[in-house]
């Protein structure tokens, strides 16, 4: 496995006797674009927020390019860029203001991709921030969090509040992005249609813990729901092995199994006289499944 | 050439994965012979841009190509059409069709349909087949 950019090991995080993170390993190897997914409060945004080092975890450990997270040097932090599930800006300040005021944090400031980049995405540069909508705002936020070519790009719900167009153009430029293969994106979201054309892995969060992490080929190769007809009724105590969830009514059958196997179908068929169709999920479907099953 | 005239549908929502789907589509491209032995395949950034896709997704497609022997690589210029290659075996080609038909009883059997009315179909629909690729190979030449 290449290099790991991001190294998460046992990490736990409580809010007084809340506990929202529990033992969370991740590892994101370079080049991979991960997408983080999670229903509301499953612990996404304090995730992120431990990896930036914004948050200080109870227990366990986060690395990003080897470095303690809690204690990252300046040059590490020049190679990451973030944007937060809430952008704070100057409301005063004008939009070209905010970009030359962050460009002077940094010392590799692309002037010319930043200007590409609002170009594309229409960003306002004359207006000021308190006046932008939310979806503005936060196109502004990813000019700012591209700009200086980031190694890591880290994004907390980035394309919630853009229009489908702008958030098409935004899943494009992650591509462009990841294109050289050098560059590693972590993104949180919970609309999975994005995920599917940009990531290369999913990490599914699930009460506090990671309950599925791979390559998204091996998610979709895998988890599949198998649908069975049995000539005689089924035992109410009918279960398919290894499940996430069996349906029985009557004659018929409706499973969710993470890991098909060939033996598995050819084993309930013979088992149960039965005729088995394998179905593939996609993305969405198997969250629910996943989620269904907690 | 290597443009996408080879004209790739991709739905990233489906349960089949893009790389499978890419995969599926050059082997239906290659059999329907609209790619010729020797043709040449979009390069994976080419393609990647085009669809919107991750350039690992479709390098995943290529390498499986390669490796089932529907493709190779040539050093610098891309992916082409492997020659005669090594088409698989008639089992292989025979199990790789098996779910289609197993989907296609099951589906018969819901709208009542015995093994022969079934039968039926099948054969007036390749008949149906034959006749159009006669028609479009006469009037192509």
């Amino acid at each position: 496995m290449a290099e790991a950019i991001i190294d998460i090991r046992d990490l736990s995080k409580s809010y007084g006797a809340k506990r929202v993170l529990q033992d969370v390993n991740l590892r994101v190897p370079r080049g991979a674009v991960v997408g983080l997914m999670g229903t509301n409060g499953a612990g996404k945004s304090t995730l992120i927020k431990c990896l930036l080092g914004l948050l200080h975890a109870d227990g366990g450990r986060a690395d990003m390019f080897g470095f303690d997270c809690w204690d990252l040097p300046p040059a590490a932090k020049e190679r990451l860029g973030y944007v937060p599930q809430v952008v704070y800006l100057y409301g005063w300040m004008k939009v070209r203001h905010v970009i030359a005021y962050t460009a002077s944090f940094y010392a590799h400031w692309d002037h010319a991709w930043a200007e590409e980049l609002a170009a594309r995405w229409h960003v306002p540069l004359d207006d000021r921030v308190q006046t932008l909508s939310t979806g503005q705002l936060q196109t502004v936020a990813l000019v700012l969090a591209l700009a200086h070519r980031p190694e890591l790009l880290v994004l907390d719900e980035p394309v919630a509040s853009l229009d489908p167009i702008a958030r098409r153009d935004f899943l494009r430029s992650l591509l462009d992005l990841a294109e050289d293969q050098s560059r590693t994106v972590l993104f949180s979201t919970h609309i999975s249609s994005d995920l599917e054309r940009v990531a290369t892995h999913v990490a599914i969060l699930l009460d506090g813990r990671i309950a599925y992490y791979s390559p998204l080929d091996d998610l979709k190769d895998r988890v599949k729901r198998l649908r069975l007809w049995s000539e005689a009724d089924l035992p109410g105590h009918f279960a398919v092995p290894g499940a996430l969830r069996t349906k029985v009514v009557g004659k018929s059958a409706l499973a969710a199994v993470p890991n098909v196997t060939q033996e598995l179908v050819d084993d309930l068929r013979k088992r149960w006289h039965a005729e088995v169709r394998v179905e593939d999920l996609n993305l969405e479907e198997i969250f629910v499944e996943l989620n269904t099953h907690a | 050439m290597s443009e996408s005239l080879l004209q790739f549908e991709i739905h990233p929502s489906s349960g089949v994965p893009i790389y499978r789907q890419v995969m599926d589509q050059v082997r239906a491209l290659v059999a329907s012979g609209r790619l010729r032995p020797g043709d040449l395949l979009p390069s994976i950034r080419q393609l990647a841009a085009d669809l919107e896709v991750n350039m690992m997704t479709i390098s995943k497609a290529y390498a499986r190509l390669d490796a089932d022997g529907v493709l190779e690589r040539v050093r610098g210029t891309g992916m082409r059409v492997r020659a005669s290659g090594a088409p698989a075996s008639l089992a292989d080609r025979q199990k790789e069709i098996a779910p289609e038909v197993e989907a296609m009883i099951t589906r018969a059997a819901q709208l009542n349909l015995t093994e022969k009315q079934l039968l039926t179909v099948i054969r007036s629909v390749l008949q149906e087949r034959r006749a159009w690729l006669k028609r479009s190979s006469t009037s192509a030449t």
